[in-house]
């Protein structure tokens, strides 16, 4: 098994990564605390919570660009379940007299009350995240908000528990600043090894195209939830590490003010970037103190004057550069590619599906519009069958009913056995077919390898026993090597296209289906294509269904073509044939009437 | 009355239309005809001013139009009935009207909707409805009325048969031939390649992003290359 | 009865408030696709100008129009320092940079005036009371329903009426079938910016003449109040963010009203159960109750 060994080199890269991040911050922090004074340590300290409170955000909003406003929420639930089983029995009999749960003879230690706390907020996150991520749009931002004022009203009201507005203190406080610097380190290497688990390359499709992801076989839903559990572990273990470095937890602590603190951060250093996250950290609370310093009563008298710095540097950052400072710039992915070994070619010969693809009788109305009117069609394995008909004719109907977009009011599709009928796209993807997009689905921040790998990825885990050839063979056959560390988004337009029939492939599908594959091609560029969608079909022994509006391109591609007019099949047969039915030039270019 | 002088024009890193030159003459009806994806639409939405050429130059009535923001086009006098109509759903027949006149004074407005009420009889029965809800035909009749209501000298139409009954075709071709005889100029995107040469004075016919031949209507319906150019000619 | 009566008034009080912002947030969104965070200081910006004009003999005769006015002028101004240079970028750009303004604005106030509190007077009669068959009202809640009731009619009579309401409504559906028709796009979306400003306007006076102070972060809390209402009626959705902002309204005074008759103890908690409903609402209708199909297409 590959499997540990390709694992362990995820961690130790995750760990390198995150030691030299640590290293640097630590440089910079020894430079600064060098000059003296408890303040500083202090202002460290403050610092390392964050970090770490803003590794846990990036985890969620970095990774599936979900915005959330509610994540200080659950850092409070962190912060008071380590006050209610942090402070020690007797101070606790004192200001808790009446605390629920057989709490009044709980006591840990700083370890055990930052792993209580952790898994408290783990259990209770985890569950809420289940609306948060079942919810689309711009829902899940808003329940994250519900969430922040659901908390805050339990921690005001709940006196039993949390001693109200007043707060909890008698927190054992820790000794320096050691559990806090290997906290964040631990931070660090979570976050990103999360970013190299199967679920967090999961998590960055749907960020990068909510409808490519399923189409490829990622849920949103489980992918989501992960990212969201994760971040609430690390934000748990801030809120937690917050409490006990204060000693003490009140209300006032995290609120929509101080998670807006945490978001500023992220934002400022670029989201998408751990490295990002780090610097924005130290920079905006740099920036902070400095602000806070040149206020202060003896020089500028400027009360509040950090917050113009908070307001104002955000604003510039979006204005300016609104992928963040660093973008998509990440001492990991950087890491990842230098270290990257291109596996040895594994010389297994593709084989062919043996399941062919039936569409019957599809009938499809849209309100009064009919667009299909029992159209049909069938791929044979291995075959290439070209979709061709005028504008408005269904085809791209027919292509959607097929990936699951649309579905048929009557009607069959039916791969092999399964059938696909009221399928999501999700499980059409997992069951064999594999789709390209008319306007260029890409995983644009990623680069062109990371976009083939994860598709593969996701061929691992449902396509067992299809043979699944590396990211790099599939680039090759796509005539792709020499830009697979490129950002895909920053390629020609002929190249994305053969990117996403290249990803595609990686699914190992029984079936490509391409959408206007040529569309915006010169006449070269479209010839060189055909060679492109046969190599790489032939590469996983798949067969292909294809739409386009170049004829000459179909004709050179297909073994079969169906032409469809007004929502019906009008005539089909090979290439030469259809060239030749006089019906076909009539719908074509109009009658004469 | 417009020229189009080797524009280029691209969609991020798609080129879309290469080095396209093309005149109409004024009360000239001009008929665009190709395959699709040959850039039909970009060529009108380039020179309504909806997409910005990256070279070449659109001039209208001698004046230099290039990227001009549409809502100035209007102003000029060049309107374009976009693709798929696009007429706002959930406006009233009367709203998107008004809306179409928006760069008409109050009482040339007020005109000029009694004026679109006569010409379309289908419209004034259905005038307070929500246009989400008028038919094919009908949806195409209001987007070209809604076009008339800024009172162009050039009119841009970009496939106004589409998806229509072909009952409803013929009703768009006379609508067609009953504006030329109005004296407005007008270039027109055809999928319908037969029929709308046959009613043109003159038609370019375009092909992956670049005109490949121009003549007059009959010259061009009567090229047997035509159709080889719709399959796509054997290379 | 006499209790249920009033709550209902009450909660159609704080509820037209919120219809009022939210409405405006949904305008705005409809044109922009923005989510504007920065919507609630419009109301601190009336405060404090209200303020100011009452630190130099102001009177509630004319103070509306002030407060509108400045509304109005701050709104715009978004618009032109900010938000037009981010128009095209996505709407996650877009939104944190409305929070940056929200930000940015607490943060002038603190500083220019002060973090506390400036208090102003309030109108006499504005607590007043009088009696409809042994249910007695409070004078501002009619004042607020009323005034609300005829604004929400001059919107509608704007909007249905107006070339500018109908060019708003088209933008909002398609943008550039709009500019087709010669709709300015700086102008139109600095006309709905302007027309939000106008609403927010009316709800600060709403607000100010119940309680006349002003705060460096006021506005922050109707505004979230208001972006929620405006969600669950369905953003760009004109009459959902109406209903949204009553169906909010109603759901906290009830719940306030009605819980410790429910479940004894309960009745701390009333905001925690409505931002839970809430939350359910969202995972079985994340569209909200009025689905903007057209809002999605960009």
């Amino acid at each position: 098994m590959g499997g540990f060994n390709a694992g362990l080199l995820r961690f130790t890269r995750s760990t390198l990564a995150s030691a030299a991040l640590v290293a640097i911050v630590a440089a910079l922090a020894m430079a600064y605390t060098s000059g003296g004074g408890a303040s500083r340590d202090s202002l460290i300290a403050e610092m390392l919570s964050n970090f770490i409170l803003v590794l846990g955000l990036q985890v969620f909003i970095g990774n599936t660009g979900v915005l959330s406003f509610g994540h200080m929420a659950f850092a409070q639930i962190a912060a008071y379940a380590t006050a209610v089983v942090g402070i020690p029995l007797a101070a606790k009999a004192k200001s808790l007299p009446d605390i629920p749960f057989g709490l009044e003879s709980i006591h840990y230690g700083p370890l055990g009350a930052t792993l209580f706390a952790v898994l408290v907020t783990v259990i209770i996150g985890g569950i809420f995240g289940i609306a948060v991520s079942r919810a689309s749009g711009l829902a899940p931002t808003m329940i994250t908000l519900a969430a922040l004022y659901v908390v805050e009203q339990l921690v005001k009201n709940w006196k039993e528990l949390t001693r109200g507005a007043g707060g909890l203190s008698g927190i054992p406080r820790l000794e320096g600043n050691g559990w806090l610097w290997a906290s964040a380190f631990l931070a660090l290497v979570i976050a990103h090894f999360f970013q190299e688990t199967r679920i967090g390359r999961f998590a960055i499709a749907t960020r990068e195209d909510e409808l490519a992801a399923p189409a490829l076989g990622i849920r949103l839903f489980s992918s989501r939830w992960a990212a969201w559990t994760v971040s609430m572990g690390l934000i748990a273990l801030g809120g937690s590490l917050r409490a006990q470095s204060l000693g003490s937890v009140n209300p006032k602590q995290f609120t929509l003010d101080s998670g807006i603190l945490i978001l500023v951060m992220l934002v400022v250093g670029g989201m998408r970037s751990i490295s990002g996250a780090v610097l924005g950290t130290v920079l905006i609370t740099a920036g902070n103190e400095l602000f806070r310093q040149l206020g202060d009563p003896q020089r500028l008298n400027i009360e509040r004057f950090p917050d113009l710095f908070l307001g104002g540097t955000m604003l510039l950052v979006m204005l300016l550069r609104p992928g963040g400072l660093l973008g998509d710039r990440d001492l990991a992915g950087w890491l990842r590619r230098r270290m990257y070994r291109r596996p040895p070619p594994s010389g297994e010969t593709p084989q062919q599906g043996v399941n062919t693809l039936i569409a019957t009788d599809i009938e499809v109305r849209f309100g009064g519009f009919v667009a299909l009117d029992g159209a049909g069609l069938t791929v044979r394995p291995g075959e290439v069958v070209g979709l061709i008909g005028p504008n408005g004719a269904g085809k791209t109907t027919l292509f959607n009913v097929i990936t699951g977009i649309v579905h048929e009011q009557v009607g069959r599709v039916t791969l092999g056995e399964h059938d696909l009928s009221d399928t999501k796209p999700v499980e059409i993807a997992r069951t064999g077919l594999a789709r390209t997009f008319q306007n260029l689905r890409l995983f644009k921040n990623l680069s062109v390898r990371e976009n083939v790998a994860l598709t593969a990825l996701v061929a691992a885990r449902h396509r067992p026993n299809r043979v699944r050839p590396d990211a790099d063979t599939l680039l090759d056959d796509a005539g792709l090597t020499e830009w697979a560390d490129r950002q895909a988004g920053t390629l020609d337009y002929g190249n994305q296209r053969r990117l996403e029939l290249a990803r595609a492939a990686a699914l190992a599908p029984d079936f490509l289906l391409l959408d206007e594959p040529t569309s915006g091609m010169s006449d070269q560029e479209s010839l060189a294509m055909v060679e492109s969608v046969r190599s790489v079909a032939a590469r996983v022994g798949a067969g292909v269904l294809v739409i386009d509006h170049d004829l000459g391109f179909i004709t050179r591609i297909s073994d079969h073509i169906v032409v469809l007019n007004e929502g019906r099949v009008l005539a089909e047969g090979t290439p030469g044939e259809v060239r030749s039915n006089p019906l076909v030039a009539a719908a074509y270019l109009g009658s004469s009437a | 009355m417009l020229e189009v002088d080797s524009i280029t024009t691209r969609y991020g890193a798609i080129t879309a239309l290469h080095d396209a030159s093309l005149e109409v003459h004024q009360g000239e009806l001009v008929a665009l005809v190709g395959p699709n994806g040959a850039g039909k639409t970009t060529l009108l939405n380039t020179v309504a001013g909806l997409l910005r050429p990256a070279t070449g130059s659109v001039r209208f009535d001698g004046n230099d139009i290039t990227g001009s923001d549409p809502a100035r086009l209007v102003r000029a006098g060049l309107a374009l009935v976009p693709e798929h109509r696009r007429i706002f759903k959930d406006l009233t027949v009367e709203e998107n009207l008004r809306l179409g006149g928006s760069t008409a004074s109050p009482g040339d407005r007020r005109a000029r909707l009694d004026e679109a009420a006569e010409l379309f009889p289908v419209l004034r029965s259905k005038w307070t409805t929500s246009a989400g809800f008028l038919s094919g035909g009908e949806a195409q009749q209001l987007a070209v009325a809604r076009a008339l209501m800024s009172n162009p000298r050039l009119l841009l139409l970009d496939e106004p048969t589409l998806g229509l009954a072909p009952t409803m075709v013929d009703v768009v071709f006379d609508l067609l031939q009953r504006l030329r005889e109005q004296g407005r100029t007008l270039l027109v995107v055809e999928q319908n390649a037969t029929r709308a040469l046959g009613l043109a004075d003159r038609g370019y016919l375009l092909r992956t992003g670049r005109i490949i031949a121009t003549g007059t209507g009959a010259e061009l319906a009567a090229d047997t290359s035509l159709f080889e150019s719709f399959i796509g000619g054997e290379a | 009865m006499t209790k249920l009566i009033q709550t209902i008034v009450d909660g159609l009080g704080v509820g037209s408030t919120y219809a009022l912002l939210a409405l405006g947030i949904s305008l705005i969104f409809g044109v922009m696709h923005l989510v504007n965070f920065a919507h609630g200081e419009l109301i601190t910006v009336g405060a404090y100008t209200s303020y100011f004009f009452f630190l130099h003999g102001g009177s509630w005769w004319w103070m509306p129009l002030v407060i509108i006015g400045s509304a109005v002028l701050a709104s715009v101004a978004t618009e032109l320092i900010a938000f037009r240079w981010v128009r095209n970028s996505s709407p996650f750009t877009l939104l944190l940079t409305s929070f940056a303004l929200e930000r940015l604005s607490h943060a002038v106030w603190q500083i220019a005036v002060s973090p506390k509190q400036r208090a102003f007077p309030k109108p006499a009669w504005v607590f007043n009371q009088f009696k409809i068959a042994s249910v007695s009202f409070e004078v501002m809640d009619v004042v607020t329903i009323a005034v609300t009731a005829l604004t929400l009619a001059l919107t509608a009579v704007v909007f249905k009426r107006t070339l500018f309401g109908i060019s708003v409504r088209g933008a909002a559906e398609d943008f550039d079938a709009a500019r087709l028709m010669g709709v300015r796009a700086n102008r139109v979306i600095s006309g709905a910016f302007a027309f939000a400003g106008f609403l927010a306007g009316v709800a600060a006076t709403l607000i100010l003449m119940r309680s006349p102070a002003a705060e460096p972060s006021m506005g922050s809390d109707w505004l979230l109040k208001a972006v929620i209402a405006a969600v669950i009626g369905g953003l760009g959705s004109f009459s959902g963010a109406v209903v949204g902002g009553l169906v909010l309204g109603l759901l906290e005074t009830l719940t306030r009203a009605y819980l410790p008759e429910v479940a004894v103890g309960w009745d701390k908690y009333s905001t925690a159960i409505v931002f839970v409903l809430i939350a359910i609402f969202f995972v079985v209708r994340p569209d909200g109750i009025f689905k903007v199909s057209h809002a999605e297409r960009v």
